[in-house]
């Protein structure tokens, strides 16, 4: 749920979208589920020469298992509480391993 | 039997062949023309008895028994003293199998006789069996309507296919003489198959006359004259715009009419007798907004409450429409019409009575219908999650708390970034103060602030509690097998995920052999990597408990109430022990161990970044005697902390590296200030000794040369200095305070020209006029002097080289000089 909870943060503000066929999409992050996948409104994809099919696209839905990275406005990432909440994922983990 | 009344025996058995068309076979029409003609030669000298229909009738009617009718009364809706019918009757399951082929038939029919009208002609068997069941069922049908003749029903084209037709025996005759008598010069043409256009031509010729409007729809197979060319010519109108027509569009164009309020107004109906089949055929569905205006049920209509005189009132406005369509195609007799369309009528009578029950279903079910509003209705949607969850037995804890537990992260940074930042770069001690305070106030209870988040939450936690149901669900011990009782053995069940065991070893439950294995921990130091890691891990998961015990506060006991002041008392308890803890992890009353390469575990801890970042937390969470440990442990290894070791500057460099630079800038914005907060509240006779420990524990020289050293220096030298303002010194501390002043003035003397940055260009060098300026203020004026011989040329040089500067940055400068001539109560403007 850290990443599901992480990525809610971010709605609404840009992000860069590497996919694993190595499409790069910027575009504003609209939703996110559990799954991690992905709404991106006012799409902008780079090489879009390599794309062109890709040209009049606006904005798309991404599943999640095809995502290899998302590149994030660092100003919304308040890094102290996800650290934080990083701890807190771990132990709820752990707490459920045991 | 036969389940519609169709002739269900072969072909080869039926009497008389052409009589009586199930809709399986497709007699050949002309067959029964020249049978009929037979028939007629036979006894074409009988006028009186043109036609005697026993002839014309198979008599299937008459094999029929009661008994075999049950089902057809369950068909047509009368037979209410049919038992065996139970509720479970098969309605559509049975009508399935003939639906389809029912349609074929149908096309391939028009197709095979294209002046042939799609509305099969009379069956006998029908008419035999339909009178009693029409007759039979006066009460609860609601069909009486249909008996109405001003009535037209609609389903036409379905309904033709049952070949039923009933007509009264004379009026048939009647016709047939009529039929007979213009008609004789197509008798040659009898046997002859004929084309579109001989047809159409023979319709032309026909045209003026009104006969053959009256011609009944159901003439061809009772017909024994040799008149088929003619009835086939006759027959076209009908198909082209009556019995074609797809009813749906009718009833559809009727549902408009009504407004779908009345129907919710409309009154209960009587339960209906039928069982409501399982599956309804796909218009049936879409009739299900048609008004159920002939629904009502004939006890209804006798005797109508008053609220039901508006309803009543309502059929006639969409059936009007109604006769009109269906009317268009027979024109002329309206009369005869009713008599033609009767047997279909009730033919269908089955079809509206299947609309009618589920329109009653409908109605029932929709008298609810916008009683709740989408919030209601989500808000019982989540104490119904609630339930779920609590019924998979997963919720200990209460759902605030569940939900910081998930979303931590979420929930805490719109708390952060929703509220109105007033630093946007606040320390990170305050940030997590704003965030924790935030968290609590809203948990407590003071939502109101966040309103605008209230919607979004309100979905969110949906989701969680769906995913925790979902996650209890899991976890719940599925059954993997089934015991049955009495059984001897087991079913146990497989899926993808856990495959059926092949093999059942239980594990012991005390897992000795997992910890054998876990090597025990070797304590070669408490000061590397790995243990300073596992220090500062666990100094953040009490840091987070106690944050999350400092949520959970009790109210201010009141002192007349044991069990809060109970309560509160557990609570202390707890944060003390979880102080405890921290301050174990924390390493830093461990002994000091002198003249050794490993750095003391604390000062280790402080290498680490985020152990630098925990120290504003540590200290909002300790006592002051706390506080002053961790200070002196700083002040006693200050040559050995890493801001201050790898900080030294390098000949030949002009900076520290990035990394270590980096370092410093977080320890001197996440330590320092936590150090400062202290000291400035710190006594008098601290601040000498932690001087005392500078110069007698670490090189002075060495660490004067760092910016967190020269910076702990003043802080320190700037403290006594206020206390000094303030009065609070007293003469002994002071003289204590001076000599040790004294004593750090000599040693840092010959190196003060070296405490600053090496290049006069190499960036900010502000906290080392701070710290002169700080020197400068506590100096004697001897000392001041001093002081001034030995910076003055770096003075100068700032001067000369602000003077090549922008303005702005010229000033900075100069201004960080001033700081430390005016200490010493000089200023720049005097060097000008």
């Amino acid at each position: 749920m850290l990443f599901f909870s992480f990525f809610k943060t971010l709605t609404n503000q840009t992000v860069t979208i590497e996919l694993k066929n190595d499409i790069r999409i910027r575009g504003t992050l609209k939703s996110v589920d559990q799954y991690l996948n992905i709404k991106l409104d006012d799409v902008d994809v780079l090489d879009l020469d390599k794309y062109p099919h890709l040209s009049s696209v606006k904005n798309m839905f991404i599943r999640g298992s095809v995502v290899r990275y998302v590149m994030l406005p660092r100003s919304e990432v308040d890094i102290g509480l996800l650290e934080d909440a990083t701890r807190r994922e771990a132990a709820n983990q752990a707490g459920k391993a045991r | 039997m036969s389940f519609f009344g169709f002739n269900t025996t072969l072909p080869r058995d039926r009497a008389p062949a052409g009589e009586q068309r199930g809709i399986f076979d497709t007699p050949d029409p002309f067959a029964e023309v020249a049978r009929a003609r037979l028939a007629a030669n036979f006894r074409d000298d009988k006028d009186d008895d043109v036609i005697d229909f026993e002839d014309t009738y198979d008599g299937l009617g008459d094999q029929l028994d009661d008994d075999q009718d049950a089902f057809n009364d369950d068909t047509f809706g009368g037979g209410f003293d049919t038992g065996p019918v139970g509720k479970d009757f098969d309605f559509f399951g049975k009508t399935a199998q003939v639906a389809d082929v029912i349609g074929e038939e149908q096309i391939r029919y028009s197709l095979q006789k294209p002046g042939a009208p799609a509305t099969a002609p009379s069956q006998p068997t029908a008419d035999a069996a339909l009178p009693d069941t029409a007759d039979q069922k006066p009460k609860r049908s609601g069909y009486e309507k249909y008996n109405d003749p001003g009535y037209i029903p609609d389903l036409q084209a379905k309904s033709s296919v049952w070949g039923m037709s009933k007509k009264p025996e004379q009026q048939f005759q009647q016709q047939l003489q009529q039929l007979q008598q213009p008609t004789p010069q197509m008798v040659a043409q009898a046997k002859k198959m004929l084309s579109l256009e001989e047809v159409e031509a023979q319709l032309r010729r026909q045209g003026p006359s009104s006969l053959p409007a009256q011609i009944p729809l159901s003439l061809p197979q009772s017909m024994p004259e040799p008149t088929q060319p003619l009835q086939r010519a006759q027959m076209p109108p009908l198909p082209e715009g009556f019995p074609q027509l797809p009813p749906e569009i009718l009833q559809a164009q009727f549902a408009k009419g009504v407004p779908p309020a009345l129907l919710q107004h409309q009154p209960p109906m009587v339960p209906e007798p039928y069982p409501l089949p399982p599956n309804l055929p796909i218009h049936m569905l879409q009739n299900a907004n048609l008004p159920p205006q002939h629904m009502v049920p004939p006890q209804r209509q006798a005797m109508p409450p008053a609220a039901q005189r508006p309803q009543q009132q309502q059929p006639p406005l969409p059936q009007a429409p109604r006769g009109n369509n269906v009317q268009l195609p027979v024109i002329t007799n309206s009369q005869q019409l009713m008599h033609l369309t009767e047997e279909q009528r009730v033919a269908y009578l089955m079809e509206d009575a299947k609309r009618a029950k589920r329109n009653h279903k409908i109605f029932l079910l929709s008298r609810g219908n916008g009683l709740m509003t989408p919030q209601d209705k989500n808000f019982i949607t989540r104490i119904q999650l609630q339930q779920l969850v609590a019924a998979a037995g997963n919720v200990a804890d209460s759902d605030a708390e569940a939900v910081l537990a998930e979303d931590f992260y979420y929930q805490v940074y719109s708390q952060i970034r929703g509220a109105p930042r007033q630093h946007p770069h606040q320390p990170l001690g305050h940030f997590a103060q704003t965030y924790l305070l935030q968290t609590g106030n809203r948990l407590g209870g003071h939502g109101s602030r966040r309103q605008f988040q209230s919607a979004d939450n309100h979905m969110q936690r949906m989701q969680q509690q769906v995913q925790r149901a979902v996650e209890a669900a899991k976890q719940k011990p599925k059954n993997k097998q089934l015991i049955i009782e009495g059984s001897l053995g087991k079913i146990s069940f497989s899926n993808a995920k856990t495959p059926k065991p092949m093999l059942n070893i239980k594990r012991p439950e005390s897992s000795e052999g997992a910890k054998t294995v876990k090597k025990p921990h070797t304590d070669l130091s408490v000061s590397d990597r790995k243990s300073v890691l596992t220090n500062l891990e666990s100094v953040y998961s009490t840091l987070m408990d106690m944050e999350d015990m400092e949520r959970t506060m009790p109210p201010p006991p009141d002192e007349n109430d044991p069990e809060a002041i109970q309560k509160h008392m557990e609570w202390r308890q707890k944060i003390r022990s979880l102080n405890q803890k921290l301050w174990r992890n924390l390493k830093v009353m461990e002994p000091i161990v002198p003249n050794t390469n490993t750095p003391h575990p604390f000062i280790a801890f402080l290498a680490y970044p985020k152990g630098k970042k925990a120290i504003p937390r540590i200290f909002r969470h300790i006592d002051q005697e706390q506080r002053v440990t961790i200070l002196t442990m700083i002040v006693v290894h200050l040559d050995s902390l890493d801001v201050v070791r790898r900080a030294q500057p390098v000949p030949g460099e002009t900076q520290p590296s990035l990394a270590v630079r980096e370092a410093i800038e977080l320890f001197s914005q996440a330590v320092m200030p936590s150090l400062l907060g202290y000291v400035n509240e710190a006594p008098f006779n601290i601040i000498i000794g932690l001087l005392g420990l500078v110069i007698a524990q670490t090189h002075v020289q060495m660490i004067s040369r760092t910016r967190i050293g020269l910076g702990i220096l003043t802080m320190l030298l700037s403290r006594a200095e206020i206390v000094k303002e303030a009065g609070q010194a007293t003469e002994r501390d002071w003289q204590q305070w001076v000599e040790k002043f004294n004593v750090l003035f000599d040693t840092l003397e010959p190196t003060f020209a070296d405490i600053f940055p090496s290049a006069i260009n190499a960036g900010d060098d502000m906290y080392v006029w701070q710290f002169l300026a700080a020197v400068g203020i506590g100096a004697s004026p001897e000392q001041q002097q001093r002081l001034v011989i030995a910076v003055k040329d770096r003075v100068m040089e700032t001067v000369t080289y602000s003077k090549t500067l922008p303005a702005d940055m010229a000033s900075a400068r100069l201004g960080n000089v001033n700081l430390f001539m005016r200490a010493i109560g000089l200023d720049v403007e005097l060097l000008g």
